[in-house]
């Protein structure tokens, strides 16, 4: 940050003479003191996962959710400023009932990440705004199934002009992060929020990408969701937090193609088995030391 | 004039991420007199602090009952809290008229949250200048909410804000595990206790100065002011028993 | 000076030549049209019918969609499952269906915003669930609105399940914005044909309080066959959905059986019959 105090920061929307926009990169520090945020693309699903800081003994336990639903079938985590968040997530809700209104259908992820983009990216175009203070991670389920448009009545005919075609199969699992800036990409594991790096680290080693071969299921994914936010924790260890997880499964799923909370038993398994590989990994160290 | 040159308008990041101006709004809150919030599993209460700007002058309006079934206290610009107060009483008839049920508490909060959130945005704009406490009871049970000018709202058991509100918070993280169990006259004497505790020595809470809103499980959102409350006075600080919480009474009487 | 009321505050056609009133309406010497919305429907379906009982209510429907007089769609569902609190029946037109349809999913979709990031297990006794209470408020406001915007949606709607205490409920919201509420309800054809014989059973609300599930569905199914019997725009395939604290169970595929048509044997007149 050399160029701190020569006025091209003072204000969105303008470059300095190397070419940056600073107030992009101020906002992206907001972010990177959240709550590590990750989200995992599994063969069969998408989990969401968030440390939440508690910031005072006085608030209430599992209450104040912060990873929203934005349309049956996809949820959103976010890093950074809640605030931010939510207007960031109110945006996309309206963004997916707009789609609705015109196609009379669900809104596909990459559509949706691709609006949000544009959106966030026009909160750097001016100086009467700010960029969003937050990273966010878009999770969601497209149907692989022939799904009705919205308010269909009836099958229609079962063959001919106006009937199905057979064997076509589209949808899936998809995850975008999307950053301050309004850049975006697709991932097969995203990770923001003070803890990214060990987390990224933990995603790597992960088997996510389809061409090596089989991916990992989702019910693995959220075990290992529950590790990775413990492991990034753990550098951050002297504030308490609390985990909060939801999954998108396939439509034949668990969860039916809709964004949910994972089941209370499923969630401490997996908080159990995080807290039994951290342990694990302390005695290994302690071994090695001795 | 100004402490450094990203503090003059809300739509400017400081280096570290920080925006000075919602800070310096959360400021604005802590000039205000302290008002509490405790629920129960069957109960939510709020007790504020009321100042008066001189002797004969009429003491400020803390607690505004929004709908029957809930209400707001308020540290900070009390004509922010009016803006906001009216519009969560816009939103709750709303709610009433369109689906013939309360507004949740919870969403009648983010709806402000939002809202706050738009003025530390865009320029020309400034953050709202209060904090609130939203409390009372809907289909889900008891709430207590904290909103804040950053637009950051919160679920909290227990909260206390404004003026020394750190006294009255300590109380309440020292009391945290009695409150969910406790009755509606028990809860009613904790909230009074935790904002005795962030007076200042020189002043006592007096039928004056303190208001009070209750609401229950079937049981509406009510404000007690004036003769309503001495009872209550009495009952917590006069008549208690030798040693109970000594350390924090000691020093008045 | 013309003291006509339509140049009232027109210019003088003596200085400045004859009006031009073309943009006005016909009434005022004009060529506009006034502004029309719906004036019959196009596409409709017939009555909807349904009984309080005990612990729930009963509804139906048949799944035919006439075009005028020709049964013109045989495979349309009437019945709207909302939540596990709710059915929707809807008479009228099928396109105003549809956007009411479009309109419940978009309503449930914001509902399930707060809710949605729930386990599937908490949101089945989610507290704050809407009831079919409040979800017939909401939708008598909207007929409501479009009335009085001389633009109605031109349905004739049952509301059928439980309150937020889980009472059974059971009211309708029609065209012009006007509610009802009752133990028997039924709308169209059905309110001549099929409410006498519902109110036989259940004469008033008490004596649906007594009223066992199995009986209310048979009373329903009943109907179902005279309405078939007596209305032409009907067919014999319905759809038939109770709701109780157990959720909803909806059926979109029930047939009529044990029809008898001797009742029309001396009717003469109509159809092929040539004697």
């Amino acid at each position: 940050m050399t160029s701190i105090g020569t006025g091209y920061d003072l204000s969105n929307s303008v470059f300095s003479p190397d070419g940056r926009n600073f107030q992009v990169e101020y906002a992206v520090k907001a972010v990177e003191n959240g709550g590590t945020a990750i989200g995992i693309r599994c063969k069969d699903g998408v989990v969401l996962a968030l440390e939440k800081l508690v910031t005072s003994r006085l608030l209430k336990k599992d209450a104040n959710k912060r990873i929203a639903t934005v349309d049956r079938n996809i949820g959103v985590v976010h890093s950074g400023l809640l605030p931010d968040g939510r207007h960031f997530v109110s945006r996309a809700r309206d963004e997916a009932q707009s789609w609705r209104g015109t196609y009379k259908a669900p809104i596909p992820v990459s559509s949706l990440a691709n609006r949000m983009g544009s959106y966030v990216q026009a909160f750097t175009l001016y100086s009467s705004v700010r960029p969003f203070g937050i990273t966010a991670i878009v999770g969601g389920w497209d149907a692989e199934t022939d799904v009705d448009v919205d308010g269909a009545v009836g099958s229609g005919p079962k063959v001919g002009a106006g009937g199905k075609t057979k064997g076509v199969k589209e949808g899936g699992p998809y995850l975008y992060m999307i950053e301050p800036s309004g850049l975006y990409w697709g991932y097969y594991g995203a990770a923001t929020g003070k803890g990214r790096q060990a987390a990224k680290a933990e995603l790597e080693k992960l088997k996510l990408d389809p061409k090596d071969g089989e991916c990992i299921s989702l019910e693995e994914g959220v075990k290992e969701a529950a590790r990775i936010i413990y492991v990034a924790h753990e550098d951050s260890k002297d504030k308490d937090f609390e985990l909060e997880m939801t999954w998108i499964s396939a439509v034949n799923g668990p969860t039916k193609g809709r964004h949910e909370e994972v089941p209370k038993a499923l969630k401490e398994e997996a908080e159990r088995l995080a807290k039994a590989a951290l342990e694990g990994e302390d005695e290994d160290e302690e071994k090695m030391e001795k | 004039m100004f402490r450094n040159n990203y503090d003059n308008d809300s739509v400017t990041f400081s280096p570290q991420g920080r925006i000075f101006q919602v800070e310096y709004a959360q400021e604005a809150v802590k000039q205000g007199s302290v008002v509490v919030g405790i629920v129960s599993k069957t109960h939510a209460v709020l007790a504020a602090l009321k100042r008066n700007a001189e002797e004969l002058s009429s003491y400020q309006r803390k607690i505004i009952p929004i709908d029957t079934h809930y209400g707001i206290a308020l540290a900070g610009l009390a004509s922010d809290a009016r803006v906001l107060s009216n519009f969560m009483k816009q939103q709750s008839l709303s709610s009433r008229l369109t689906y013939d049920r309360p507004i949740l508490l919870s969403d009648i909060t983010s709806r402000i949250g939002d809202r706050a959130q738009t003025n530390t945005q865009s320029y020309g704009k400034r953050p709202y200048g209060v904090g609130l406490l939203i409390a009372g009871v809907d289909a889900k049970g008891p709430h207590l909410f904290e909103f804040q000018p950053s637009g950051v709202t919160q679920e909290m058991v227990a909260c206390g804000i404004g003026a020394r509100s750190q006294m009255a918070r300590t109380y309440l993280e020292r009391n945290l595990d009695s409150f969910e169990d406790s009755s509606r006259e028990e809860l009613i004497k904790h909230a009074l206790r935790a904002l005795k505790d962030s007076l200042s020595q020189d002043k006592e809470l007096t039928v004056d100065n303190t208001s009070l809103g209750v609401s229950g499980v079937d049981e509406p959102f009510k404000l007690y002011e004036g003769q309503e409350i001495s009872s209550w006075l009495e009952t917590t600080f006069e008549n208690r028993p030798e040693g109970q919480d000594g350390d924090s009474m000691a020093v008045d009487s | 000076m013309n003291h006509f009321p339509q140049a009232w505050g027109r210019p003088r056609d003596d200085v400045y030549g004859q009006y031009n009133p073309s943009y006005l309406p016909q009434s005022h010497g004009g060529t506009q049209q006034p502004i029309t919305h719906t004036q019959s429907p196009i596409v409709t379906g017939t009555s909807v019918i349904a009984i309080k009982f005990k612990t729930g209510v009963v509804i139906a429907a048949d799944n035919l969609a006439s075009y005028g007089s020709l049964a013109r769609f045989t495979d349309v569902h009437r019945l709207k499952h909302f939540n596990r609190k709710s059915v929707v029946g809807v008479g009228g037109d099928v396109s105003d269906m549809q956007y009411l349809d479009r309109l419940l999913k978009s309503l449930d979709v914001e509902e399930n915003y707060s809710t949605g990031s729930h386990t599937a297990e908490e949101s089945e006794t989610d507290p704050a669930m809407m009831g079919a209470n409040n979800l017939h408020t909401y939708l008598s406001k909207v007929m409501y609105k479009r009335r009085s915007d001389f633009n109605p949606l031109w349905n004739a709607l049952l509301v059928a399940g439980l309150d937020e205490k889980n009472k059974p409920f059971l009211a309708s919201a029609d065209l012009l914005g006007t509610t009802f509420s009752g133990p028997t309800m039924a709308t169209g054809f059905g309110a001549h044909l099929a409410q006498p014989i519902m109110r036989r059973i259940v004469p008033d609300e008490a004596a649906s309080q007594q009223l066992g599930r199995e009986e209310a569905v048979q009373a329903v199914r009943d109907c179902m066959k005279v309405l078939f019997y007596r209305d032409a725009r009907s067919m014999p395939e319905y759809s038939i959905a109770v709701i109780d604290e157990k959720g909803v169970e909806l059926k979109e595929k029930e047939v009529l059986e044990n029809q008898s048509w001797d009742f029309a044997d001396k009717i003469r007149g109509y159809g092929t019959q040539t004697v």
